[in-house]
């Protein structure tokens, strides 16, 4: 009897154990397997470039965050303003690699937001199209524009993109720290000696001997170790699109580096800075926030930064000295909007581009994002109302004469990565500025003459193949 | 604080003697396992107290005081080890290795904890100094707020990423399987070399193989769907096939020898004697490729383009922003939660694959 | 004559094909047209987004002359110099801790894998914090102990001595994977093995080297191969934590190959990298496939 009642219990467990393997079976199946299953199958049914009657362009921009907002609004205002087309912005990140792969694959979006910097590489390559003729039909013009914003958006005489938020770089310095070390909070150094003498004042140090605020150091914040060079007269490429990158003034630049790494110690600014990363930027613990670093050079965007961590702080802001005979040196940067080949509606994408580039989408996309606009027109309202106190200041430097940018050529991205490694070199008292920038110029230039070679191998083929013909 | 180590020191030496106490005046088998719980705690936290008074002695200097002391504790430390572990049925290596294992796994811990005590802040306190390990109050409404963060929305992608791990482990154990019993199994010229074909597949970088494979997907029309990311796994992988095939290799050979006799096929030889025998093996493998589809990152950045499709890796970049700042504390929260699942799966299924099957009930049979 | 083969033959070659054959069809669905292509891209200039170039040896030629490449692959067979052997014992060694009867054993087995499960992202965070010289929580306990010594903890992330030790440690976190196919293989070793060996008086060293070692070999032998493949090809967590790193301290081998292939848009370049580094891998696979073939036992050896 008992084994009975034992047999009947084990079977009653086995089947209730199949039953709620078939319940989980059925419920997984239905709830995950199938809806993506469908999607795999029917693919084209899901996909549409229709909403709503509309048609539909796919918008690939990097922003995410306030700043992924702020172009939102931008893309709802179209979007309402019109019932023709329908813009539709995804986030990407890499979107450098993501855009190449899908170019390279003929499967490109219609739209993308690429930095100034990835543009000569695309367009030499053929994956931009080419917007001078959209741009002359939508009566936008060079004039209207800042000349470096425009100019970055040129490669070889052809328009390729169109900016949208721009940015340019200042001295920015603590006016507390000023007064306490007896300097005038309201006379920021003007020429490069007063900065490292002032940088002298302002470090402290604590009872050890080590360091516990510095007044400047070259190394910090570390996002443009490859530009020293503009501030001391040197440039990357020259007129006839040499490359330059060992030419005096990139080398005075490296040693003004070395003496610092020099004057300071190596050990003591090592053991300052470690942990000074891109992982303490965004966070109250920013150095320049916690008055660690009296002065630095960063972009427009510090202020948002500093409102959102530390809106106690007293700051300033200044144009970054430069050597004799030039003022007003600033680095400028831009993100751009670029419609790639093979995009499925370029036409429509473009008529996007042209809403965004009219003063009032401008001023609203730059206002939200905190930054100025790459406009020569600025209503008075822009400025009265912008949250960022010194933005003025930004725009005057992106309309100075020595305004730099990067070299608008394919190469450049090796170059930034190759002045990065000199720097690096130079600062780690490993070599001597000019060894570090003969060695990383015979690197690109190798890789340049390399380019040449190929150059030549291409335009024979083609020769042969004419002559054939 | 001080007050409290000197009665707790004091405390686990009475321990220590209560111990060795029982165990000399009782044999009933519930008194020596108290008294072995006693020994060990007395122990344990002798060696923490031990370790603790080594720091400060090279953090503050020594002084006669500490040096004594430390001495004192180390031998009482080792002494009772010995005699207490010669009496009593307490295995010295064993405890030995309970120790290393256990400092080891706080060690091994440490970023995770870090990870969750992360998730607990609020934004600012992430990164203050000196490093906090619990902010009180602990923020668990990060938990609820990452689910749906800025585009970020986890039921769904989580539906998608299961669905990926599910169709690809179904066709990495089916498709490995096979071709690891034809690499193993059965003799034939050329086996070798197309082994090693296999395994030099394996030897070529990412970066090169991206470009043509996505033609390849784009040429099928799979990009934009998930079928790049679970078909290729019905055709076998490299490392699996290989790691089976380890497994498959040190299965004796009189065991298909017999079931050949009895008239079955290759075929029925795997099915039915090599792929149960192989349990374990084929469950390392489904977890292995469960765990890589879970995590996968770059597969789905480079096919998926629909927001709607995303998997959970890709969809832990919106935690992150280039200008804006990242909120530390959601991306860790959600981390926490994407990392869930796959611990739940592992802690279900190490038993049975670890357990495995041992060859010894099967030999001479 | 060479190619006269029995039919018992023919047959075995038809059934060991047919097994095969998921890994055949997918070889020319998926591997052979990128694998094919990758070694044409070699021998041209090729821009991705442009038609390629032939442009003949060239590639190979310059990368003979590039001190970048050699810096990158320098870093990369230090790396894999000091992190294979590392990686290998200690997971042999948590798999034959963790496979004594230790309390709560399945548990701790899970926190040892536990670490192999974050993905990348947040891990690489997780270890800017940690090895963060300043917030870090490692030379938060480093630096107490080195006070004395006149010393402190190094600038880990910063200082082009330190960088590959993180990295190092960073990869030592992960053995979990490797440490489980040993816990697997070591559960098939049959006990009474042990018992018996323990009834002749054989000595805990000779129990390792005699009867452990040899009968979880092919583990062994697998977690060699894929570990000397992984850290030759090692890249997701230097390039998300790193970059280059102070003084390219930090540029391993596929870094160079994806910056070639993404960032200098020449994929011929990158490709030719790609193959000289396959030959190398190759090399010391089937180097390290020799050495073990004197090591390795199977159950089905004489098969």
């Amino acid at each position: 009897m008992p084994q009975l009642k034992r047999k009947l219990n084990n079977q009653f467990i086995y089947f209730s154990a199949i039953v709620l393997a078939g319940i989980i079976t059925l419920v997984v199946l239905t709830a995950v397997i199938l809806p993506c299953l469908a999607f795999d199958l029917f693919p084209s049914y899901f996909r549409s470039d229709i909403h709503e009657g509309r048609i539909k362009i796919e918008y690939w921009e990097k922003w995410t965050g306030f700043e992924g907002e702020a172009m939102q609004k931008v893309i709802d205002k179209f979007n309402q303003s019109q019932s023709r087309i329908w813009v539709e912005k995804r986030p990407i990140s890499r979107i450098e690699q993501r855009f190449l792969v899908s170019v390279a694959g003929k499967n490109p979006p219609d739209l993308a937001g690429l930095q100034a910097f990835m543009i000569p590489n695309f367009a030499e390559k053929g994956a931009l199209k080419s917007l001078d003729e959209l741009a002359s039909e939508f009566n936008i013009k060079k004039e209207d524009y800042l000349s470096v914003f425009w100019d970055m958006g040129v490669y070889q005489n052809k328009l390729y993109a169109l900016p949208t938020t721009p940015a340019t770089l200042a001295l920015h310095y603590n006016k507390r720290l000023f007064r306490e070390a007896g300097l005038d909070p309201d006379k920021p150094p003007r020429t490069l000696d007063e900065l490292d003498s002032m940088a002298e004042k302002l470090t402290r140090y604590n009872n050890k001997g080590k360091i516990k605020t510095i007044g400047f150091t070259p190394s910090y914040p570390g996002w443009w170790l490859w530009a020293w060079g503009f501030w001391f007269g040197g440039r990357l490429t020259d007129e006839k699109g040499r490359i330059t990158m060992d030419d005096a003034g990139n080398v005075k630049s490296l040693v003004w580096v070395q003496n610092y790494a020099r004057k300071y110690g190596l050990v003591r600014l090592q053991e300052f800075e470690g942990g000074f990363g891109r992982l303490l930027f965004a966070s109250p613990q920013n150095p320049f926030l916690t008055e660690q670093v009296a002065m630095e050079l960063q972009g427009v965007w510090m202020f948002n930064f500093i409102d959102k961590y530390n809106p106690k702080l007293e700051w300033g802001v200044a144009p970054f000295p430069a050597v004799e005979g030039l003022e007003n040196v600033t680095l400028a940067d831009c993100d751009d909007l670029v419609i790639p080949t093979d995009a499925p509606h370029p036409r429509e994408a473009f008529e996007f581009i042209s809403f965004v580039q009219q003063q009032e989408n401008m001023e609203l996309l730059c206002m939200e994002q905190r930054k100025f606009s790459p406009l020569k027109k600025v209503s008075e309202d822009f400025w009265i109302k912008h949250p960022h106190p010194y933005i003025k200041l930004f725009y005057e430097l992106a309309e100075s004469p020595n305004a730099k940018t990067q070299p608008m050529i394919p190469m450049f991205q090796q170059m930034r990565e190759e002045m990065n490694s000199a720097f690096s070199e130079v600062w780690l008292l490993k070599k001597t500025p000019e060894q570090a920038l003969e060695r990383v110029q015979n690197r690109i230039h190798r890789a340049w003459e390399s380019q040449k070679r190929v150059e030549e191998a291409k335009s024979k083929s083609q020769n042969s193949r004419l002559g054939k013909k | 604080m001080l007050y409290a180590l000197i009665i707790l020191m004091f405390l686990s030496l009475a321990a220590i003697v209560a111990a060795f106490i029982l165990l000399k005046h009782s044999d009933k088998p519930q008194i020596k396992k108290l008294a072995n719980t006693l020994f060990l705690c007395g122990e344990a936290y002798l060696l923490f107290h031990v370790l603790h008074l080594i720091i400060s002695i090279i953090q503050y200097g020594v002084s006669d005081f500490s040096v004594l002391l430390t001495v004192g504790e180390i031998y009482v430390l080792v002494q009772s080890f010995a005699e207490y572990t010669k009496r009593s049925r307490l295995r010295r290596k064993l405890i030995i290795a309970h120790a290393v294992v256990i400092i080891g796994s706080i060690a091994f811990l440490f970023p995770l904890i870090w990870m969750v005590s992360t998730a607990l802040k609020l934004p600012g306190q992430a990164m203050s100094y000196p490093p906090k390990l619990i902010e009180f109050p602990m923020r668990f409404e990060n938990f609820k707020t990452c689910l749906n963060y800025q585009g970020f929305q986890f039921n769904l992608y989580a539906r998608n990423t299961l669905y990926l791990c599910i169709l690809s482990v179904l066709g990495t154990i089916l498709s490995s399987s096979l071709v690891a019993y034809g690499f193993s199994r059965i003799k034939w010229r050329g086996r070798d070399f197309c082994f090693y074909l296999t395994l030099a597949t394996m030897m070529i970088p990412f970066p090169v193989y991206m470009i043509p494979l996505f033609r390849l997907f784009r040429l099928y029309n799979w990009v934009g769907t998930f079928k790049p990311l679970w078909i290729p796994a019905f055709f076998s992988s490299a490392f699996h096939v290989f790691l089976m095939r380890q497994f498959f290799m040190n299965i004796p050979h009189d065991l298909s020898e017999a079931a050949f006799m009895d008239g079955a096929g290759d075929f029925r030889i795997y099915w039915s004697v090599i792929l149960p025998l192989a349990k374990p093996v084929l469950l390392v493998v489904g977890l292995f490729q469960f765990l890589n589809t879970w995590n996968d990152f770059l597969g789905p950045l480079i096919y998926l383009s629909d927001q709607k499709r995303y998997t959970l890796s890709l969809g832990l970049q919106f935690f992150q922003s280039q200008h804006g700042g990242t909120d530390w504390n959601l991306l860790m929260a959600a981390s926490t939660l994407v990392i869930i699942p796959i611990v739940i799966l592992f802690l279900c299924t190490q038993k049975t694959f670890l357990r495995g099957m041992t060859m010894s009930g099967l030999r001479g049979g | 004559m060479i190619f006269k083969i029995s039919h018992a033959e023919f047959c075995n070659i038809k059934k060991g094909l047919l097994f095969i054959s998921p890994w055949i069809i997918g070889m020319a669905l998926f591997v052979g047209y990128p694998i094919v292509a990758s070694i044409y891209y070699s021998f041209t200039d090729f821009s991705v987004l442009l038609p390629p170039v032939g442009i003949g040896f060239q590639n190979y030629s310059d990368l003979l002359k590039d001190d970048l490449f050699w810096k990158s692959l320098n870093n990369t067979l230090l790396y894999a110099a000091i992190s294979l052997p590392l990686g290998l014992g200690l997971s042999l060694f948590l798999a034959l801790f963790l496979n004594q009867p230790i309390k709560f054993r399945d548990g701790f087995r899970a926190v040892y894998f536990l670490p192999s499960l974050v993905p990348l992202i947040p891990l690489a965070i997780l270890w800017q914090w940690i090895f963060n010289s300043r917030f870090g929580i490692l030379n938060g306990i480093l630096n107490p102990l080195l006070q004395p010594l006149q010393a402190s903890a190094p600038n880990w992330l910063e200082d082009p001595m330190w960088t590959k030790p993180a990295l190092v440690l960073t990869r030592l976190w992960g053995v979990g994977a490797s440490m489980i196919i040993f816990l697997a293989a070591l559960q098939e070793v049959p006990k009474e093995l042990y018992e018996s060996a323990e009834i002749d008086g054989v000595t805990h060293w000779r129990k390792f080297f005699n009867i452990t070692l040899p009968l979880i070999s092919p583990a062994i032998y697998f977690n060699l191969i894929v570990g000397i493949i992984a850290s030759l090809q090692f890249f997701a967590v230097p390039f998300v934590m790193l970059g280059r790193g102070p003084a390219d301290s930090s540029y391993f081998f596929t870094m160079y190959i994806y910056d070639a292939a993404f960032k200098y848009l020449r994929m011929g370049y990158a490709s030719a990298m790609a193959w000289l580094m396959f030959i190398l891998t190759l090399v010391l696979t089937i180097l390290a496939s020799r050495v073990s073939s004197r090591f390795v036992h199977y159950e089905t050896d004489n098969l």
